[in-house]
C-alpha cells in the first residue's frame, strides 16, 4: 500500500483546526495545574497562600502564552496555505 | 431421503434457538440470582444439546448402517461414547451446581423442540389460514392474546404478594415486642454501614461481568486482585481483540483484498492522511502507527461500554491518565531527539534571543512547565469526563425507563437509554477518540521543529517546506 499525499490545502486546515481545539481545554486546565502546584508548594515551604497564589498567576500566564501561541502558528499557517 | 433430512433441519434450527435462549435465560440466571445460577443454567442447556447431538450420531449411523452407508458404525460409535460421558459429566455436573439451575437449562431446548413443534403445527393448521386471511382479525386476536397474558401475569402477582404478605404477617406476630424491638435498633446501624459502603462504591453503573464474578465472590483474595485490576482487564481484552483483528487481516494479505483486509486498509490509509497532513510529510509517517493505534484504540475501548455485560475501560481515569502520560513520554522523548537536550531547554525558556527573553526565563521556565503538565490532564479528564458522563446518563435513562414501568409490575422497562446509546456510538465515541488522539498530534506538533509544516519559527517568517 503506497499512500498518496494529502493535499496542501486540506492538510493546512486540518492542522489550523487542531491546534485550535487544544485552546479550550489549556484555557482551563494551565490556570488548575499552577494552582495545585502553588499549592503543593506552599505545603512543603509553609508558606500558605503565597506561592498558591503565585502558582495561580503563573497558570493564568502560561495558559495566555500557550494561545498566543497556537493564534501565532494558526495565523502562519493560514499565510502559508494564502501563498500557495 | 427428504423427511430425514427435513427432521434433521429441524434439530439443527432447534439447536441453534436452544443455543441462543439458553445463553439469554443464563444471563438473566446470572445476573437476577446468583453467579453460580447462570453457570447452572449454561450448563444444563450446553449438556442437553450435546446430548442431542450425541442421539442424532446415533440415529443417524444406525438409519446409515441399515441403508449401507459408510462411516456409519463410527457415528454410531462417537454417539454411544458420547452419550456415557455425557452421563458421567452430568453426575459431576449435579453435584458442583445448583440442581435446580441444571434443570431449568435442561429444559431449555425441550422448551423450544416443544414451542417450535407446536407453532409448525399451529401454521400449517385451516384454523391458522382462516385468521391470517384477514389481517383486522389476526390483530384482534394477538391484541386480546396479549391482554390475557397481561392479566393472567397480574393476577399470578397479586396472588403471590398476598401470600407473602400473609407470610410476614405470620411471622411478625409469632414474634416477640422486645426482641423486635432489638432487631430494628440492631439493623440501624448495619444500614448505615450499608449506605456509607454504597457511597465509598461511588455512582451506580451497569453491570458488567467482572464485576458480577467480583461480587459473587466477595471477600476472597483474588476477587481483590480482581476488582483492583477490573479495568486494566478491560483494557487488555480490548487489546488482544484488536490484535487478533489485525494479525487475521496483515497474515495474507491479497492483491484483491478480502473485507476484512479491505476494511483495515482503508482504515490505515485514513489514518496515515490524517496525521500526516496535520504533522506534515517529513515527520508525519513516523507518528502515523503510534497515533492510529491510540486512536483506534480509545474508539474500541469507548465502544466496548456499549456490549452488554461489558464496561469502558477509559470511564476510569486511571486508564485516560496513563494513556496521556504515554502521550506525553513519548512527546518529550521526541522533543529531546529533534532538538537535542539543549534545543529542549531553550524550547522550554521560551526560546530566549534578547536580554529582556533572558532576564524573563526564570518566570518563563516554570511557566512552560505548567503548559507542558496541563497537556496530559487535559488530555486524561476530557475523555475520562465524556464516557464516565455518558455511562452515568444511560444508567439514568435506564433507571427512569424501569421506574416509568414500576408501578405496572413488569419485568422489564422502557427502553429510554437506546436513543442515547446510538449517540453514544455514531458521535459521541468516535469523536472523543479523535479529540484525544489530534490534540496528541497537537502536542507532537508544537514540540516539533516549525519549518517542517510549512511555517517558520516562532516570530520568523513563515516558508513553504510542502
Amino acid at each position: 500500500m503506497d499512500p498518496k499525499q494529502p493535499d496542501p490545502k486540506k492538510a493546512s486546515l486540518l492542522r489550523s483546526t487542531s491546534l485550535l481545539l487544544a485552546i479550550p481545554s489549556l484555557l482551563v486546565i494551565s490556570p488548575l495545574v499552577g494552582l495545585f502546584l502553588g499549592r503543593f508548594a506552599d505545603r512543603w515551604f509553609k508558606t500558605e497562600p503565597r506561592l498558591t497564589y503565585a502558582g495561580l498567576a503563573l497558570g493564568f500566564f502560561a495558559a495566555i502564552r500557550e494561545i498566543h501561541l497556537i493564534i501565532r502558528r494558526v495565523k502562519a499557517e493560514q499565510e502559508s496555505a494564502r501563498r500557495r | 431421503m427428504p423427511q430425514a433430512s427435513m427432521g434433521l433441519d429441524f434439530l439443527a434450527r432447534v439447536r441453534r434457538t436452544s443455543l441462543l435462549a439458553g445463553l439469554v435465560a443464563a444471563l438473566i440466571a446470572g445476573s437476577s440470582f446468583t453467579l453460580l445460577a447462570g453457570l447452572g443454567v449454561a450448563a444444563g442447556c450446553a449438556w442437553c444439546l450435546f446430548n442431542l447431538l450425541a442421539l442424532e450420531s446415533l440415529v443417524a449411523g444406525l438409519v446409515g448402517a441399515r441403508l449401507g452407508r459408510e462411516h456409519s458404525l463410527r457415528r454410531m460409535l462417537v454417539g454411544s461414547i458420547g452419550s456415557l460421558v455425557l452421563f458421567a459429566l452430568g453426575a459431576l455436573l449435579l453435584t458442583q451446581l445448583p440442581p435446580a439451575a441444571l434443570m431449568v437449562g435442561f429444559l431449555v431446548p425441550f422448551a423450544v423442540l416443544v414451542l417450535k413443534a407446536g407453532s409448525l403445527l399451529l401454521l400449517q393448521s385451516p384454523l391458522w389460514r382462516r385468521i391470517t386471511a384477514n389481517p383486522w382479525q389476526a390483530a384482534v386476536l394477538i391484541a386480546s392474546i396479549a391482554g390475557a397474558s397481561w392479566f393472567a401475569a397480574n393476577g399470578m402477582h397479586g396472588v403471590l404478594r398476598a401470600e407473602a404478605q400473609a407470610q410476614h404477617a405470620e411471622s411478625t406476630e409469632a414474634l416477640a415486642a422486645p426482641p423486635a424491638q432489638a432487631h430494628a435498633t440492631s439493623d440501624e446501624p448495619a444500614a448505615a454501614a450499608e449506605a456509607e459502603h454504597a457511597e465509598a462504591e461511588g455512582p451506580k453503573m451497569f453491570d458488567n461481568a467482572l464485576g458480577m464474578i467480583i461480587k459473587a465472590n466477595h471477600g476472597k483474595p483474588w476477587a481483590n486482585v480482581l476488582h483492583h485490576f477490573e479495568y486494566v482487564i478491560y483494557a487488555m481484552l480490548v487489546a488482544v481483540i484488536l490484535s487478533i483483528i489485525f494479525i487475521a487481516a496483515a497474515r495474507n494479505p491479497q492483491m484483491v483484498p478480502g473485507p476484512l483486509q479491505n476494511l483495515v486498509e482503508a482504515a490505515v490509509e485514513a489514518a496515515y492522511n490524517f496525521f500526516v497532513g496535520i504533522l506534515g510529510p517529513k515527520y508525519g509517517p513516523r507518528f502515523v502507527p503510534f497515533l492510529g493505534t491510540l486512536f483506534i484504540y480509545i474508539w474500541a475501548m469507548n465502544f466496548f461500554g456499549t456490549i452488554p455485560l461489558m464496561h469502558s475501560p477509559t470511564a476510569n481515569l486511571n486508564i485516560t491518565v496513563a494513556m496521556a502520560l504515554t502521550v506525553f513520554g513519548y512527546v518529550q522523548f521526541t522533543a529531546f531527539k529533534e532538538l537535542g537536550f539543549m534545543g529542549w531547554l531553550d524550547h522550554m525558556a521560551g526560546s530566549p534571543r534578547s536580554a529582556i527573553g533572558w532576564a524573563l526565563v526564570p518566570l518563563m521556565m516554570p511557566v512552560h512547565l505548567i503548559g507542558e503538565l496541563a497537556k496530559p490532564i487535559s488530555l486524561s479528564c476530557r475523555l475520562f469526563g465524556n464516557i464516565f458522563g455518558e455511562d452515568m446518563l444511560l444508567v439514568g435513562f435506564a433507571t427512569l425507563g424501569i421506574t416509568a414501568l414500576s408501578s405496572l409490575h413488569m419485568p422489564f422497562g422502557l427502553p429510554l437509554q437506546l436513543p442515547f446509546m446510538f449517540l453514544g456510538v455514531l458521535i459521541t465515541q468516535p469523536v472523543q477518540a479523535l479529540v484525544f488522539t489530534m490534540l496528541s498530534t497537537v502536542y507532537f506538533l508544537l514540540m516539533l521543529p516549525h519549518g517542517e509544516h510549512g511555517h517558520g519559527h516562532e516570530g520568523e517568517a513563515p516558508h513553504n517546506a510542502h
